[in-house]
């Protein structure tokens, strides 16, 4: 561009030109190379023209004024409703519902059976069912039976025999009421146990081995809540076993969360 | 910090900020719809702007009449191409006379193609070889695109400075006139 525009000598150059290199020639320069750094030819020639060193200054003004202006802004929350909906409707992601004032209890209910929230739930629910059981003092139980046609213990009289009342047996027909702590925590398992329901089918973590090392953790977990219930139902008053199986579900629910987390993070 | 560059971006472009709401929202849906096929040749804020301006220029195309032109250009090579400097006529100079508010009037009035590369550049601070990747040009034609812009701009504001001169100059004259 610049050979075809300096066809001839001096006279035929720019009128504003000045010294070894001429206007264009620094525009040229100035187009191919930016503003800094200028060679050499190039500030000898700003030195000598009054008209490129306004031209120079102007360029060098507005890049810095423009370095001045925000990068950046902050768009509007509505944009990311809209977006989020968009997606949903193209079923690029699922849409969470969200608990309002006026959202109705049943579906409210499809709100807390979400996974991460289960999974919260259920360790505040062990943690508080731990609180409350360490507060109280053991309960002692006594089972009551009656069980009919026992043969009577008096081998001589015809008398009817009066009922017998026996100690506690293992084969009560009066089921006694779980008391509010067994309750709890019996709800408490429930939770856990939807919550684990979506683990299966998840991605845990980027890496196979701690997505492997995870599910060991928690079929361990598992596997000892269920010698602890099975414990239980057959030694209901063993309070230590109670405790553990309290401890234990407060395990199982903070690695439910932790693996969700790291499924959620992955994805 | 992508979607802020992404939605200052968008609303320097058309200077409308539903249109600019509609726009970031655009890209971010190609963003999505897409992410399973960005393979990480480029930086993801290139690939992300990429998206940006080419849903940025479509909707201008759409919106340009057949007779308007989005580049200001047609062969880069062309000697009479670009904004002329007019190296007789008197300047003046901007260094005090115009600020950020100036600046930005002007900005809006560039042409797409000009605006896009000097937003890029000199406001949000890309480089020329991750401009060269968002536009799809090489790095020649990013620099000259921008010198361009500047050109383009310097000429505007001087238009603008010229405008306010006029503007007082014919105020003091009423009022010199009104108390003759």
């Amino acid at each position: 561009m610049v050979s075809r525009v300096f066809q001839g000598g001096a006279a035929d150059a720019f009128p504003n030109g000045v010294g070894s290199m001429q206007c264009k020639e620094l525009e040229a320069v100035l187009e191919q190379e930016g503003l800094t750094p200028l060679p050499p030819a190039a500030r000898a020639h700003l030195a000598e023209c009054m008209s490129c060193q306004g031209f120079f200054a102007d360029l060098t003004t507005i890049q810095s004024l423009a370095q001045e202006l925000p990068a950046e802004a902050d768009p509007p929350e509505r944009l990311w409703v809209s977006l989020r909906a968009q997606l949903a409707a193209e079923g690029v992601i699922k849409e969470e519902a969200k608990l309002t004032p006026d959202t109705p209890w049943w579906q409210s209910i499809t709100v807390w059976l979400r996974p991460r929230t289960l999974a919260t739930a259920a360790a505040g629910i062990v943690l508080l069912v731990t609180g409350v059981f360490l507060s109280q003092k053991p309960a002692t139980k006594t089972y009551l039976a009656v069980i009919p046609n026992r043969p009577a213990p008096s081998p001589v009289s015809n008398s009817v025999a009066p009922p017998v009342v026996v100690p506690p047996v293992r084969n009560s027909t009066v089921t006694p009421r779980p008391s509010p702590t067994e309750e709890a925590m019996a709800n408490g398992g429930l939770i856990l146990n939807q919550a684990e329901l979506s683990v299966p089918n998840m991605q845990l973590a980027g890496n196979s081995t701690v997505d492997a090392s995870l599910r060991d953790n928690l079929r361990t977990v598992n596997e000892f809540i269920a010698e602890c219930q099975q414990h239980l139902k057959q030694h209901p008053e063993d309070e230590l076993a109670r405790e553990y199986l309290e401890s234990a579900y407060q395990q199982k629910a903070e690695l439910l969360a932790a693996m969700m987390d790291s499924g959620g993070s992955e994805h | 910090m992508h979607s802020r560059r992404v939605y200052a971006l968008c609303l320097r472009m058309v200077s409308n900020p539903a249109d600019a709401e509609d726009l970031a929202q655009e890209a971010f849906l190609q963003l999505f719809r897409k992410i399973g096929t960005f393979r990480g040749e480029s930086a993801f804020s290139t690939w992300l702007h990429r998206m940006t301006v080419n849903v940025v220029l479509m909707r201008l195309r759409k919106k340009t009449l057949p007779t308007d032109s989005l580049e200001e250009t047609v062969d880069p090579d062309a000697e009479n191409s670009g904004p002329k400097r007019d190296v007789g006529a008197v300047d003046l100079r901007l260094s005090g006379a115009v600020d950020r508010v100036n600046l930005e009037r002007s900005i809006e009035k560039l042409p797409p193609g000009y605006k896009t590369v000097f937003v890029l550049h000199d406001v949000q601070g890309f480089e020329h070889n991750e401009i060269a990747g968002i536009m799809g040009c090489s790095v020649g034609n990013s620099k000259s695109q921008l010198h361009k812009a500047r050109t383009r701009l310097r000429d505007l504001l001087q238009e603008e400075l010229r405008a306010q001169a006029r503007q007082e100059r014919q105020a003091a004259k009423s009022h010199t006139g009104s108390e003759g």
